[in-house]
């Protein structure tokens, strides 16, 4: 088709309907819409994309949503119908809300058609619309229900009267969009108008419609496809009760509630054929309806319960009936679930204590809620063969909160909270007939051993960390010998590769026991886990490589591992071959699990790994270059690159000139990366070559300076997430080579400077700025600077004076005092005062005397405090001009630096700069723990403690000009002040003169 | 520099994090909106006086014999008002007293709209006739106990000065059922309240307290006085106020139960307001009377005496120092622990306002063993209460001392604090978020952040906050989300953002200096 044709299209069309504001409701209008709409849907970009911008062009003419609503009722093409509601609902989120200093992007007219037809409208369309159409009214009720939509709450209502429930699950349907809110939003005067207004309209009518629709069902109860309509009412219904009842009990239905909880009661027990689903995996209506009952009980139990009281033993009984005779299949596990919690949350309170205690009624529930329920199911099984990942992160990571198992946990904790005794007893029965069952016939019974496990492991299991497993055990359970008799020889069996759930649960077991199981058990399971990283079974291996990695950041005595290199020294080899082979069964190319226990093995082996390093990085790198094709399991690749760092770390420190033989193997690698763009991995290219830089004790190699241009583009500045780390190179750049710059690269530092000015223009990364200029100042011979020196000072005035943050206040005063203690007290203040007359004496009145309090950091404050101090002591024009005036309060400031708290006080209008830009907060960066830098303090030769430097510098003043500062302190200077800095002189035994 | 006293003031910014001790105070809530039904034990309004009831038969009783047969129908009750025959009058008055007086449906509306209320007011000023004043003062009673609009029928009708001038009667039981009708009136609302007070009704009531007051009629007087006492926007003047504080304050010393929870009332109005009201009450001396009142074994004394006093520490620093030093903090366990959850939950208010204090004040909490008994309702205690119980939760931890922080630690607050994640109220989840930050800014200080993030994830709590992060509520979930990133995140999300394709060699680096600099 030719382009050009198309556009002529277009064009005509397009200034046909924009020859006015409004569009006529005309049958040619119509027929128009229609083609657009019809193009919109075509598969095609070339023709999808220029009707949607051309239909978003005229959206804001008038008549142009009652044109679609026109199509959406009358088209004779019922895709055409679809698309013009669904059109109709993104063009109502678009521009309904009315936006303060904004135009009304829907004009009043249209508005009020809209609203006076979109119910009516809804609830006479087929469903499919119906969605779309009830979606529009909950997006527009939210900006107008109830002031500017009074009707919408009596034309609702009235629709409840016509009996036809299709018409009347619409209605529910949408009071549950508009309603939904009450369950999330806070208490205000403003929500709690509303919520009364639509109590008042809407509770009774409710109510009749709940025992109506009652009625209904047990007169149709032989009617299949009446009693699905009616269910899906009473589930609505169920759901508005839920909304309606959240923010507190309302008088209504504190009055009514026995029409409720009775009827809700009855519902739970209820049962019908005609409404069980075949279907195994999809809750049914039944399940549903029930499953919010559950929902809205739970919430009365919770919120309600001195009203509710009455009815909660008949909820209890109820519900745990529903439990016994409720199947296994998926179908039902929401309902299982809620209903468990739901008896857990009851159970644990003290005054209903007593609807539990009875023995029978103990064993019954372990017999017959909890036991069925932990039971290792097909669907399990399914998903630990052929979903590993999902099996993992739902039994590893406690992702599992809505699961059946999970549930059952739940409740055996919470009645062991008063039952613990004959709970664990009760327990102990089932688990060894269990065990009983599996020894009989181990290779069909396994599932009996496998939940034997889990019903030790729940009952415990009294509160777990994923650092530290399980950190308080039920003591009636005698988990070692557990461990020894039913865990062990699951693990000693010489085939890894036979009953794949029981290695896992046996693995899983020692890592959540760890604290409890003693030490000698641990070791002799070290070589059992090592042995079974070979297991074929994805589950098996990665819990394998979890359960070493968890061993070894055990602590012991003194916080050193409880692990210790020495015990590791025969497993060295084989842990690391094994490992490593991990890595290529299919299904754990990428397998995070297993490249952090390489990363911790590596943290916790130290130097003993050094023999293998060759072998180990070029698989290393080897993965690396692998995965840098296509990087897609960021937390593999973080510890990917956290082994490298260790690797690095642990050799040079061995052997300080093993750094070039890494550059040698990853320079290849890194350079490909750095071509090839790789985004992901360019952060961590940066962090790495900085630890590098970092380990060499000379001169920068001239490798590096040959790269040294490229980290000057614009472009890689562009990524916030590359500048933390590009910075540091830079600052390692200018630790090692600065002569070397300033002799070999000179030409580059108005581009390095120029990287300063681009990060000291954003409000996030400022600070980023600061840390480049400040190892500019305190690395770069003065001369290469002096001609840049104004400039700087002029674009942070700049800053200062347009759109100063207290972020930039306090990486500003570090700037300046580091400036001082380089440069002299003299110079900042000739420079100052060079940029404009009495600047010296502004700065410091308005920015370093009120907000030096502000400063945070230790190696940051004392930068400050010998700053200031030189300005004190070393400035001349402080003593003689008029900036004398400010000689007092100045060092009145720096006793409050090394007084007062820091003041943490953030402006009002800063809080949200706070939040999104602070250092630290920076998700898109991803900071390697191995490669960490240390702290770095400019001053700490030069003086050690700043208070004795004020002391012993203030009476080096005194002794120049004597006389004259005792004499200012004893007329300006505070009390409380003079006292602090008397201890100062004191502690220097110095006397000022 | 800063003088020494701004520096206190900055100090106290630091300690609080910027709230001031006044912003974290929570007074009373201003109800406009109420979902609840009205609340059983607040005190009631107006009242009527029943019929056979023990004390309006005993008042009157040979009458009341006489003319047990007479019945009129409401025409011949206006007929006979308006007649000229003393007789009828009484009869009328009297029958329709009755009817007013019944148990089950009275005829307020039927009376009013027959037009004899006039008639009545005018029966009022007839001190010849003892009976008849009496009559018509009980039913003009009954028909004012009723809406405000039957109250304003009574009340425009004129019947104010005449009530006003018959409490000075030397009839008591005439002054006594003025009391009455003047008590509904007052309780009307602040309008007609003021009203009464402008018709000077405040002496000769207070006149009519003496030690030789009987019981009963003493009981009407209080309550009269508490509806002069009650209702804001606008308050009672506070010259009456100076007048009636006295004689609640004699009144406090009674033995009788009812007159001690209607002076109890009173005195938790006139201290539900800003803080010179409240200063008002205060300086009188009255709080160790009403503090040993909250430990009555009376429910209905105990709830108004706690809300006076949870009213008064809404108020400042000195005036909750008052209130401590009064012995609150003895009194207040027990009450925390009450099986009544309304007073639980009052119990709680009352005691986050005080954490709400200075570090010297939280000492006391600590000192005085509040936090096994806060920690225990935070754990067990109905949903109302325990949401109180987070805010002074929240609220200790915003204003105390790191020291202070770790012993409520250590007490074992974070299990249930953590375990109310789960609540169906996202604003007590978003203060318990709050909370536990609080808690990690002192860890912080302590170097312990690693040992707080242990135990709340042994507590279950990490699970909850991460289950936070879908709450529906924006400002939930990012409060979880900070949490969870500040203090949980695993060793690092890559997750990175590729932008921008521009080639240039490097930046430029230059400055053009503007006119001129002002900081």
């Amino acid at each position: 088709m030719g382009r050009g044709a198309q556009e002529g299209i277009y064009t005509a069309a397009f200034r046909r309907w924009l020859d006015s504001a409004v569009m006529e409701l005309s049958d040619a209008n119509l027929q128009t819409l229609t083609e657009y709409l019809k193009k919109t849907l075509d598969p095609d970009p070339s023709i999808r994309r220029p009707a949607e911008k051309f239909l978003e062009s005229v959206e804001g003419n008038q008549n142009y949503p009652l044109l679609l609503l026109t199509l959406l009722e009358k088209s004779q093409d019922n895709v055409i119908k679809v698309c013009a509601s669904v059109t109709f609902k993104n063009y109502i989120k678009r521009n309904w809300r009315i936006i303060e200093d904004e135009p009304n992007k829907i004009c009043e007219t249209d508005r009020i058609a809209i609203k006076g037809n979109i119910v009516h409208l809804m609830l006479s369309s087929p469903e499919q619309i119906q969605k779309q159409l009830s979606d529009a009214i909950s997006i527009i009720g939210r900006e107008d229900f109830p002031q500017k939509w009074p009707d919408l709450l009596t034309e609702m209502v009235n629709r409840f009267q016509s009996g036809d429930f299709h018409v009347i699950n619409g209605v529910l349907r949408t009071a549950h969009s508009l309603f939904k809110r009450y369950r999330h939003e806070f208490k205000s005067n403003e929500l709690w108008t509303e919520i009364k207004l639509v109590l008042d309209a809407f509770a009774q009518p409710l109510t009749n419609l709940f025992k109506a629709t009652i009625e209904l069902c047990s007169t149709h109860a032989n009617d299949a496809s009446a009693l699905k309509v009616l269910f899906s009412s009473l589930i609505q219904i169920a759901k508005l009760f839920y909304s309606l009842n959240f923010q507190d009990l309302p008088e209504f239905f504190e009055d009514h509630m026995e029409t409720w909880m009775t009827n809700f009661h009855s519902l739970l027990t209820l049962d019908n054929k005609l409404l069980q689903t075949d279907d195994e995996e999809e809750a049914g209506l039944l399940e549903l309806l029930k499953s919010q009952i559950c929902d809205n009980a739970a919430l009365y139990a919770q919120k309600y319960d001195e009203e509710f009281q009455p009815y909660l033993p008949r909820f209890v009984t109820a519900i745990w009936n529903l439990l016994v005779t409720t199947g296994q299949e998926v179908k039902y596990d929401l309902l299982v679930s809620n209903a468990i919690q739901f008896l857990a949350s009851v159970c644990e309170r003290p005054h209903y204590k007593h609807l539990f205690e009875d023995q029978n009624t103990l064993t019954s529930i372990c017999e017959k809620v909890i036991v069925p329920n932990m039971e290792f199911r097909a669907a399990d099984e399914e998903a630990f063969e052929d979903n590993s990942e999902e099996y993992i992160r739902r039994d590893l990571e406690g992702s599992d909160i809505d699961t059946r198992r999970r549930a059952a946990c739940d409740l055996v904790r919470g009645l062991c909270k008063f039952f613990e005794g004959p709970v664990t007893g009760i327990f102990s029965g089932y688990v060894n007939s269990m065990l009983q069952e599996y020894a009989k016939n181990p290779s069909v019974n396994w599932k009996h051993k496998d939940a034997a496990i889990y019903l030790v492991t729940s009952l415990a299991s009294k509160a777990q960390t994923q650092k530290h497993g399980i950190t308080q055990a039920n003591e009636l359970v005698n988990l070692t010998e557990f461990f020894v008799n039913h865990i062990q020889p699951d693990l000693k069996s010489a085939n890894v590769n036979e009953f794949p759930v029981l290695k896992a649960d046996g693995i899983k077991y020692i890592m959540i026991f760890r604290n409890q199981v003693p030490k000698e058990q641990l070791l002799v399971s070290i070589p059992l886990l090592i042995n079974h990283l070979q297991a074929e079974s994805i589950v098996v291996h990665t819990y394998a490589a979890h359960a070493l990695e968890r061993l070894f950041t055990m602590r012991g005595t003194n916080n050193a591992t409880l692990i210790t290199a020495a015990e590791m020294v025969p497993f060295v080899e084989v842990l690391l071959t094994n490992l490593f082979k991990a890595l290529t069964f299919p299904g754990s190319s990428e397998n995070e699990y297993i490249m952090k226990a390489i990363m911790r093995s590596f943290s916790l082996l130290q130097e003993a790994i050094i023999p293998y390093i060759p072998s180990l990085i070029a698989q290393l790198t080897q993965k690396l270059l692998a995965v840098s094709k296509n990087p897609s399991k960021p937390h593999f690749n973080h510890y990917m690159f956290e082994s490298i760092c260790l690797s690095i770390r642990i050799t040079c420190k061995a052997n300080p000139a093993a750094v070039g033989s890494f550059e040698e193997a990853l320079f290849m690698v890194f350079t490909e990366i750095l071509q090839n763009d790789v985004q992901e991995f360019i952060p961590y290219v940066f962090q790495v070559m900085s630890l590098l830089l970092e380990m060499h004790k000379n001169d920068i190699p001239s490798s590096y300076m040959a790269l040294f241009p490229h980290l000057l583009q614009p472009v890689l500045w562009e990524r916030t997430g590359n500048i933390p780390p590009l910075v540091r190179l830079l600052q390692a750049y200018l630790e090692k080579g600065a002569n070397t710059i300033a002799s070999a690269a000179a030409d580059k530092i108005p581009g390095l400077l120029g990287v300063f000015q681009k990060l000291i223009a954003s409000k996030a990364n400022d600070h980023q700025g600061f840390y480049l200029l400040n190892s500019i100042i305190e690395h770069m011979p003065p001369e290469s600077v002096d001609q840049y020196r104004k400039q700087i000072f002029i674009l942070l005035f700049q800053r200062l004076q347009n759109s100063k943050t207290t972020k930039f206040i306090k990486s500003f005063l570090v700037f300046i005092n580091l400036y001082c203690v380089k440069y002299g007290a003299l110079a900042l203040q000739e420079i100052f005062d060079s940029i404009q007359p009495k600047m010296f004496g502004m700065v410091l009145e308005k920015i370093i005397i009120p907000e030096i309090q502000k400063v945070s950091g230790q190696v940051e404050k004392k930068i400050c405090a010998v700053g200031i101090t030189k300005i004190l002591t070393e400035c001349p024009p402080m003593m003689d001009t008029e900036y004398t005036k400010l000689w007092i309060p100045l060092l009145q400031a720096l006793i409050g630096l090394f007084e007062l708290p820091e003041d943490d006080t953030i402006p009002d209008e800063e809080h949200f700069i706070d939040i999104e830009d602070t250092p630290g907060y920076q998700t898109a960066f991803s900071q390697l723990a191995f490669a960490g830098k240390k702290e770095h303090d400019p001053v700490g030769q030069m003086v050690n403690n700043p208070k004795i430097h004020l002391a012993q510098s203030l009476h080096k003043l005194s002794t120049a000009c004597p006389g004259r500062v005792p004499s200012m302190l004893s007329t300006s200077l505070n009390a409380e002040a003079l006292q602090y800095l008397q201890g100062y002189l004191q502690a220097a035994s110095v006397t000022l003169l | 520099m800063p003088t020494t006293n701004e520096q206190d003031e900055r100090m106290k910014k630091f300690k609080n994090k910027g709230k001031d001790t006044a912003a974290m105070r929570r007074q009373r809530m201003e109800v406009n909106v109420e979902l609840r039904k009205a609340k059983k034990d607040e005190q009631i309004l107006k009242r009527r006086n029943i019929s056979f009831s023990s004390m309006g038969e005993s008042l009157s009783p040979e009458q009341e014999k006489k003319n047990a047969t007479a019945q009129l129908s409401l025409e011949e009750i206006v007929q006979a008002v308006n007649g000229n025959n003393p007789e009828l009058h009484l009869k009328a008055t009297q029958t329709a007293r009755r009817m007013l007086s019944r148990q089950r449906n009275p005829p307020l509306n039927q009376i009013i709209e027959a037009g004899i209320i006039p008639k009545l007011v005018e029966f009022l000023s007839r001190n010849d006739n003892v009976t008849l004043q009496f009559e018509a003062a009980w039913a003009l009673t009954n028909i004012a106990s009723g809406t405000s609009d039957q109250t304003r029928a009574v009340v425009e009708a004129g019947a104010v000065p005449a009530f006003v001038a018959l409490l000075s009667s030397p009839h008591m039981h005439i002054s006594e059922q003025s009391v009455w009708a003047l008590g509904n009136i007052a309780g009307d609302g602040p309008m007609y309240r003021d009203s009464l007070i402008h018709n000077n009704v405040i002496p000769p009531l207070l006149a009519l307290v003496s030690p030789s007051t009987p019981v009963g009629f003493l009981r009407n007087i209080t309550w009269t006085l508490s509806n002069l006492c009650r209702n804001k926007n606008p308050y009672p003047p506070l010259e009456a106020v100076r007048q009636i504080l006295p004689v609640l304050i004699r009144l406090l010393k009674h033995e009788d139960k009812d007159i001690l929870s209607d002076t109890c009332w009173a005195v938790s109005y006139l201290t539900d307001g800003s803080n010179d009201r409240i200063h008002v009450v205060v300086e009188t001396g009255i709080l160790p009377r009403l503090v040993e009142l909250m430990g009555s074994p009376e429910l209905s004394v105990v709830t108004p005496a706690l809300r006076a006093i949870g009213n008064v520490v809404t108020g400042t620093d000195e005036q909750t120092q008052m209130v401590i030093d009064a012995g609150v903090l003895a009194v207040l366990p027990q009450l925390l622990q009450h099986p009544k959850p309304t007073i639980q939950k009052e119990a709680a208010w009352t005691l986050s306002n005080i954490a709400a204090g200075p570090c010297h004040q939280i000492q006391q909490l600590i000192t005085c063993g509040l936090l096994p008994p806060l920690v225990e309702l935070l754990d067990k205690g109905e949903f109302k209460a325990q949401k109180e119980a987070v805010w002074a939760v929240a609220n200790f931890t915003t204003g105390g001392t790191v020291q202070q922080v770790v012993d409520l630690v250590q007490y074992g607050v974070l299990k249930p604090l953590l375990n109310l994640l789960s609540a169906r109220d996202g604003k007590t989840i978003l203060v318990i978020l709050d909370t536990i930050s609080n808690l990690f800014l002192a860890a912080e200080k302590l170097e312990e952040t690693e040992k707080l993030c242990f135990l709340v994830e042994e507590l279950g709590g990490l699970e909850k906050i991460e289950a936070l992060q879908t709450h529906d509520n924006t400002m939930v979930y990012r409060a979880a989300l900070g949490l969870i990133e500040k203090y949980f995140a695993s060793e690092e999300n890559p997750n990175l953002q590729p932008e921008s394709d521009q080639e240039r060699p490097t930046f430029n680096f230059s400055a053009e200096k503007p006119d001129f600099y002002t900081f």
